[in-house]
């Protein structure tokens, strides 16, 4: 990747950041998204605990959610939590982003969302901890990764920047010199 | 890029600040997570050789609590799991003091070390200290096991390094570290695939991470699984129900 090319895709992953910002309505389905992502990740990181805790009662929905952020705190560090939440971000804004693509030019249309679907399932299981993995068969794996499960968390963030990036702020076409328009 | 609008920025704002707050929110409430309780509270540790009607062979694990209570409660755990020392701060004293205690319920330690590899050299050492400590002092091995927990630290740091658990070892009342140093560098493979099998018989119960408990009314052959570092009143509840089948 040259350089413009590298500084287009920057310009397009910022201009990505900011589409929550423009309206109310996007940044209220931004933050919803934000939270329901970073619930459905803490949540994961012990999937049978979880079941058994929100099954029993739904108040203790809470206490699984604290329970389980000072959990990955303890197992992953701080790096690790704070690539959850930076999962947690980035999965609302692709979300917003995704749902004005959609709102515009219908899912048929929508070319971007063929990216972002297994950009958020890719991303979302990089993202896991030792609970799904313990819940597929595979106990003690997370221990066996490099830096704990972080490089695939980073991995996971990566894909998620990498699709922002190309698609930029939804409500505009990016005008590329050599090859005409591109959505 | 143009500049952002100033309405741009007050969302800018408002969301930063809505971060900032939910993000102290989870942060006060996990400082609030851990009891004042220490894990002091203890009941009698006993030996015993009967496989039980769960197919647990209890032969080389401590059990705490009599021998006649009538509910088993299998307890896999990892010295390396900040899951298992949450239990043992919070639920575990409370279960010693209402169930234990009492008469109604006997805790069964077994070792489920997939955390790395220092977990199956915490693990070996544990079988190791309760060899020693069986038939002399068997109260030896909870001071083991809740020091242990209570020297919890990041997961394959130094903490859990062999010689600083011959360390501990050494400063805990009825224990004989080098007799614990001797057993583990002469039976080491034996014990691993000791505890290999319980974890494959872990396995079959649909054990994959720790804490994890069965409870197990040994006269209505009927039992519940717990998982996770629930709050103790779903122990209570678990009891109740698995007591009453």
């Amino acid at each position: 990747m040259n350089s413009p090319s590298l500084e287009r895709h920057a310009e397009r992953f910022l201009a990505a950041l900011g589409f929550p910002l423009t309206t109310w309505t996007r940044l209220v389905l931004c933050v919803g998204g934000a939270m329901i992502s970073y619930v459905l990740l803490v949540l994961s990181s012990f999937p049978e605990y979880s079941v058994q805790m929100v099954s029993a009662n739904i108040g203790y929905l809470d206490d699984a959610i604290v329970e389980l952020t000072a959990n990955s705190y303890a197992t992953a560090g701080p790096v690790g939590l704070g690539l959850i939440v930076s999962y947690a971000m980035l999965t609302g804004i692709a979300i917003t982003n995704v749902a004005n693509r959609v709102k515009r030019v219908g899912v048929a249309e929508s070319g971007g969302l063929s990216s972002a679907v297994p950009g958020f399932l890719a991303a979302g299981c990089a993202s896991c901890g030792a609970g799904i993995l313990g819940f597929l068969g595979f106990a003690g794996a997370l221990a066996l990764l490099p830096f704990h499960g972080n490089l695939l968390r980073v991995g996971g963030l990566l894909l998620l920047v990498g699709y922002l990036a190309r698609v930029g702020d939804p409500r505009y076409c990016t005008v590329v010199p050599d090859s005409g328009v591109e959505q | 890029m143009d500049l952002p609008d100033s309405l741009t920025r007050r969302r800018a704002m408002v969301a930063g600040v809505g971060s900032v707050v939910a993000g102290s929110g989870i942060v006060y409430g996990a400082s609030t997570l851990e009891s004042d309780q220490t894990v002091s509270r203890t009941a009698p540790v006993h030996v015993s050789s009967e496989t039980t009607g769960l197919g647990v062979d209890l032969q080389g694990h401590a059990i705490m609590g009599s021998l006649d209570a009538p509910i088993d409660m299998y307890y896999w755990s990892d010295y390396q799991c900040p899951f298992c020392r949450r239990f043992e701060r919070n639920a575990f004293p409370k279960l010693i003091e209402n169930h234990v205690r009492s008469g109604t319920v006997r805790v069964v330690f077994i070792e489920f070390p997939y955390l790395g590899s220092s977990s199956m050299t915490a693990a070996v050492l544990d079988r190791c200290v309760w060899r020693q400590v069986r038939n002399s002092s068997p109260q030896a091995y909870w001071r083991w096991h809740s020091t242990l927990f209570e020297k919890q630290e990041r997961g394959n740091s130094e903490w859990i390094s062999k010689e600083n658990l011959f360390d501990i070892a050494s400063n805990i009342d009825g224990i004989d570290a080098s007799a614990v140093e001797s057993c583990a560098s002469q039976h080491r493979p034996d014990i691993k695939q000791s505890i290999a099998r319980d974890m494959d018989q872990a396995s079959q119960f649909g054990i994959q991470a720790t804490p994890a408990f069965v409870l197990y009314n040994r006269d209505a052959d009927a039992a519940g699984k717990i998982i996770g570092a629930q709050p103790y009143e779903r122990f209570d509840e678990a009891i109740t129900r698995v007591q009453n089948t």
